[in-house]
């Protein structure tokens, strides 16, 4: 009984690692989304995926080491209670208490590795974060306001000048404005910038194939960036429980080329300048 | 370890408990109670036979819908009639039919069912589609059948596909709200301010069509994919158009479900309720004192059988069909509010000339949206009348024909429910918005006047305050400290 003790809590480190092995090639740790693969679909999010496998490494080695000195011990305890029965070999139990160097062991490695992943994740950190760090092309401005509101997405775009270029998006809704609901459409290949807010509760912007998350606080307005390195469709969902219907908010972030996003643009005010009399030669009008 | 087992069984079973297959169920109106139960038990039979043995009724169960072929609602894949075909002779068997399509919702693919819905393969069993040729005229049946069906026989395919992909959709993503019978009481409702809409009146808010005319399958559509801003409604942007269709027909067929349960309660609501049964064998007895009031009572339930299998047929047939007239009309183009004139340029003169009539007897918007647009009119401290009952509201304010309060929208939030387009502003003025008392105004306003207010409306929002009249920021600040010191100077002045 005392060996299968040993070879229980030897048993799952090894699988520990052999899942963990294996769990990158079969998609369990992130959405598979657009690449197929699981890989951040930004340059910042692919950062951030080394941090997490850093991190992984760690606790992973971490583990192993415990459980392998748990094993050492049960087995070599094991083999002392054998030969007991032998008054000759019995080995008397061996008790510690309060060793004062292996107090200040477990206290300094694990603060050192502590520190040491703090101060190594600082530079990825500041650059999602802090706005004096952010790219350069985000700080000409956002491209659009996400307000998340129980329970959707409403997307506010600045409107288009008369030679069709992007105004500059105000703090405040202007005539000039436009809008869609869980449709944000916005620049493929550059850092591009929103402004975040929530109409009632907290929500929690999340789009986890670019490795990005932040909570939507009533009352602020909070800049956030990203990049998405293909042009194609992704997720956008709320990772806050903000409500009995916070499964309904999904929604999706089209990246685009610059170009296509403009002439979406230019078909959504069309969209919504729209008078409805046929012969203004309105295409877009749905009926 | 046993008493421990025991605890956590428990524990286990107690969590469980209430997490059986709940049966959906349609629910009756309020107002069935009244009736006698022997009438009640006919518009059960008429509905959904619930409680009746051998009956479904019109429109059967949620999980067992019935498909009434009356209403114009798209249940199946597709739908059509057999054409005349020639047939070979000598060939023993029809695999190849003519057809015509009367409506495709979905794409034909071999494999599906096709079922008879007349003549006489009528509900027999179904054969397999195996392909429908390009010109989509041509469907190739397998096995054939001996004997060919005769012209003008209709038949489904993928029977139900539409509204069975529509329920479940709309158990998944609807039903918490607007319930399961669509009477805008699902379990989550009581929590919602507007509470979601009741589809039993058949009335839907914001629509493209003209006063008085049904909602279109386009409008609904809208609703599911952009929601509607400034109420719980969310936008339900990503589900395909596929499902967004199936959808829209179920809420529709709920939606006449609702009208017909309630003309059928209607009319057998002024001579069957309980009420109206009672007074009616008090007054036989009266004039025949010899009569019991039982068999009173059996003369008014036989009076009420031969009725309902005599003029109230006809009647019902009549109803049937008006309603499903209505729904057909709102789908024809000529029942869409188009303006006739484009959008008049949207200057400060035409604001101006907005906001004269904004505030004119003629279209009388400030009377409830209020002088400033914030929606607080006069009409909103005044008592109103109950259009359907003609009687006084208990309280004052405005009510919508659901008997819900109503605010006038407050149209310097910037938020539209039915749209922000200046088509839906305009469609809102030019139809009213039905079920509310918002009028309609395409008779009384000339397109012009109509887009006058629609680019004042639209500029209410962007108005500062200071500029917007009736609001009065400025004015309710007292215009000076001094007032209060200055008068008892003066007042002791002019004593003196």
């Amino acid at each position: 009984m005392k060996r299968f003790w040993c070879a229980f809590f030897m048993f799952w480190p090894i699988v520990a690692v052999i899942l963990c092995w294996i769990a990158p090639g079969q998609n369990w740790w992130f959405p598979r989304g657009p690449s197929g693969t699981g890989a951040a679909m930004s340059p910042l999010g692919e950062r951030i995926d080394d941090l997490f496998y850093m991190i992984l490494m760690i606790t992973s080695v971490t583990f192993v080491g415990t459980q392998v000195a748990l094993g050492y011990v049960l087995f070599t305890g094991a083999r002392r209670s054998d030969t007991s029965h032998d008054a000759e070999g019995a080995e008397k139990t061996w008790f510690t208490h309060g060793s004062h160097n292996l107090e200040v062991m477990w206290s300094i490695v694990p603060a050192a590795v502590l520190l040491f992943i703090a101060l190594y994740q600082m530079e990825v950190w500041a650059e999602y974060r802090v706005k004096d760090k952010f790219p350069e092309e985000v700080r000409k401005g956002p491209q659009a306001e996400v307000t998340a509101r129980q329970f959707e997405w409403r997307i506010r775009y600045p409107g288009l000048d008369e030679n069709g270029n992007p105004l500059e998006l105000m703090p405040d809704p202007q005539p000039t404005d436009l809008y869609t609901v869980n449709d944000l459409h916005l620049t493929s290949g550059e850092p591009v910038m929103i402004w975040l807010r929530s109409e009632d509760v907290q929500h929690s912007f999340f789009l986890p194939e670019l490795r990005v998350k932040q909570d939507a606080v009533p009352g602020l307005v909070i800049p956030v960036w990203f990049e998405a390195t293909k042009s194609t469709e992704y997720s956008l969902l709320c990772a806050e429980l903000c409500g009995w219907g916070h499964y309904k908010m999904k929604a999706r972030l089209v990246a685009e080329r610059e170009e296509d996003r403009l002439v979406w643009l230019q078909e959504l005010q069309a969209a919504q300048n729209d008078d409805g009399v046929p012969d203004a030669g309105d295409a877009s009008d749905d009926e | 370890m046993r008493v421990e087992t025991i605890i956590i069984g428990l524990a286990l079973l107690i969590s469980l408990a209430g997490c059986g297959a709940q049966q959906a169920e349609f629910v009756n109106r309020d107002e069935i109670d009244e009736l006698i139960p022997e009438a009640q038990t006919h518009v059960r039979k008429v509905l959904d036979g619930a409680g009746i043995e051998g009956e479904t009724g019109h429109f059967g169960k949620p999980t067992n819908m019935v498909l009434w072929e009356r209403l114009p609602v798209h249940y199946h894949g597709a739908y059509g009639a057999f054409a005349e075909t020639q047939i070979d002779e000598g060939a023993d068997e029809v695999s190849t039919l003519n057809v015509s399509l009367l409506e495709q919702n979905l794409p034909v693919e071999p494999g599906q069912t096709l079922a008879w819905i007349s003549g006489k393969y009528a509900g027999q069993a179904s054969t397999a589609v195996a392909a429908l040729n390009e010109a989509g005229n041509q469907i190739e049946i397998d096995p054939g059948l001996s004997v060919p069906p005769d012209a003008g026989d209709r038949f489904a395919i993928a029977p139900g596909a539409v509204i069975s992909h529509g329920r479940k959709l709309y158990a998944e993503h609807c039903q918490h709200c607007h319930g399961v019978t669509g009477d805008g009481n699902g379990p989550t409702a009581k929590y919602l301010n507007p509470r979601p809409r009741d589809y039993r009146l058949g009335k839907f808010k914001f629509t493209s069509t003209g006063s008085s005319v049904k909602v279109t399958r386009n409008d609904l559509s809208q609703i599911v994919e952009n929601g509607i801003p400034g109420t719980y409604m969310p936008s339900f942007k990503l589900l395909t158009e596929e499902e967004n269709h199936a959808i829209v027909e179920y809420v529709r067929w709920l939606s006449m479900r609702g009208e017909i349960e309630f003309k059928l309660i209607q009319a057998l609501r002024n001579d069957y309720s309980k009420e109206a049964v009672d007074s009616a064998v008090a007054s036989a007895r009266e004039s025949d004192s010899k009569l019991s009031s039982s068999e009173a009572r059996q003369n008014i339930v036989a009076e009420m059988d031969e009725y309902l299998t005599g003029d109230w047929v006809d009647e019902f047939n009549d109803d049937t069909k008006f309603l499903a007239d209505q729904w057909k009309q709102a789908e024809d183009p000529s029942a869409l509010v188009i303006p006739k004139v484009a959008r008049v340029a949207d200057t400060p003169e035409s604001r101006a000339r907005g906001r004269a009539l904004y505030l004119s007897a003629k279209a009388k918007c400030a009377t409830c949206h209020g002088d400033a647009g914030l929606g607080d009119g006069s009409q909103t401290l005044a008592v109103q009348k109950n259009p359907t009952t003609n009687t006084d509201y208990d309280v004052p304010g405005l009510f919508d024909d659901w008997g819900n309060p109503l605010k006038p929208r407050n149209l310097a939030t910037g938020i539209y429910r039915g749209g922000r387009r200046p088509l839906d502003l305009y469609r809102r003025v030019h139809a009213g918005i039905s079920g509310t008392p918002m009028p309609a105004f395409g008779t009384v306003l000339k397109d012009e006047e109509i887009w006058d207010i629609v680019n004042y409306v639209m500029h209410i929002p962007f108005e500062s305050r200071d500029q917007r009249p009736g609001d009065g920021a400025g004015e309710s600040v007292p215009a000076s400290t001094e007032v209060a010191t200055v008068a008892p100077d003066e007042s002791t002045d002019i004593a003196n």
